[in-house]
């Protein structure tokens, strides 16, 4: 629940490194996509793109989370709602995040 | 020329509604102000502020045609028909064109908008380098006329706890004076989640300011200065 300079911050770094991430993986793809599953499985499977990978996602996670608390804090007023509301982004963040951590590395 | 004009009286009316004016106008009429004293002689239950009448005193910041200004310094020539004219957005009103500035100078006051030095003070005066004066400009100017915060969606949502442009613009004159002492008190005072990070760099502020400053380029220079103390 971090306050305001560290959430700024927090989601200008995430931001940077989704940017990197994405464009690093896209100029993969454009210059030698994975020719077959077996051989797009033995590259994302490698240990250093798994770990980057779930560094990616827990960029979206905390990028989004504070994104949508700021919708949050801007639009829904009363405390109750408002606690209700974010614990489900929350909830919602946690379970895609746990979901993509068993992917990547049961995978 | 053609006018469309918000009013309310609560003391009269059960809702705001928009009254139409038509007005022969003098050939020396240049500015909307002009214009709205001559509407006030024609009708004197008008209300709106003014004073200075030259874009200095900031009193007759409205909405008009849908941007936030100042009538004494907008050309009528430059206005298209029928000239609708509206409160600042999001401030309470009073009576018709006249609004409830007391949030916004609660704000204002908030920033401490003054030199905090417990130094003993010099003989004659503390003195500034030509560069440290430079570093006020585009800071110092506001006049506090309230166009700006009056047309940022982050203070209408949050008008009690985000400060809102104009003041966050002060706040970065005086940390960003040479004189002063409190740049660390300001700066932690500032980095909070409602009084400065509500803004979402819209830059509604920059587009309407009367000045010309840029509340916008204030309020990034704060969260820098922020993020390179190490609060």
């Amino acid at each position: 629940v971090a306050s305001g300079a560290r959430a700024w911050l927090l989601q200008r770094l995430t931001a940077v490194y989704m940017l990197l991430f994405l464009v690093i993986v896209l100029a993969r793809f454009a210059a030698d996509a994975p020719s077959s599953y077996e051989a797009w499985r033995s590259w994302i499977g490698a240990a250093g793109m798994r770990i980057a990978t779930l560094l990616f996602v827990a960029a979206v996670l905390l990028h989004a989370w504070v994104g949508l608390r700021d919708v949050a804090m801007d639009y829904v007023h009363p405390p109750a709602l408002r606690i209700g509301v974010l614990a489900l982004v929350a909830a919602g963040l946690a379970a895609a995040g746990a979901w993509m951590a068993l992917i990547l590395v049961v995978l | 020329m053609r006018f469309s004009i918000y009013r309310f009286d609560p003391e009269r009316d059960a809702r705001p509604y928009m009254q139409d004016y038509e007005l022969a106008l003098d050939p020396h009429d240049r500015m909307l102000l002009d214009a709205l004293m001559r509407l006030r002689a024609q009708d004197d239950s008008l209300a709106f502020r003014k004073s200075c009448r030259e874009g200095v005193c900031g009193s007759d910041a409205m909405n008009i045609n849908g941007r936030n200004g100042l009538a004494c310094i907008t050309r009528l020539t430059e206005l298209k028909e029928p000239v609708t004219l509206r409160p600042l957005p999001g401030f309470p009103v009073i009576r018709d064109l006249v609004v409830d500035m007391g949030t916004f100078f609660d704000h204002y006051h908030a920033i401490r908008p003054y030199l905090v030095n417990d130094e003993p003070p010099p003989e004659r005066e503390r003195l500034q380098s030509p560069e440290e004066r430079a570093a006020l400009d585009g800071l110092y100017e506001c006049i506090l006329c309230g166009a700006c915060t009056g047309f940022c969606p982050s203070w209408w949502w949050n008008p009690d706890r985000f400060l809102g442009p104009a003041a966050l613009l002060q706040a970065m004159r005086f940390i960003a004076d040479s004189r002063d002492r409190a740049t660390a008190e300001r700066l932690e005072f500032l980095d909070d989640a409602y009084r400065l990070y509500r803004c979402r760099t819209i830059m509604n502020c920059t587009e309407v300011c009367p000045k010309h400053l840029s509340p916008s380029r204030a309020i990034e220079h704060i969260r820098r200065k922020i993020v390179s103390e190490g609060l």
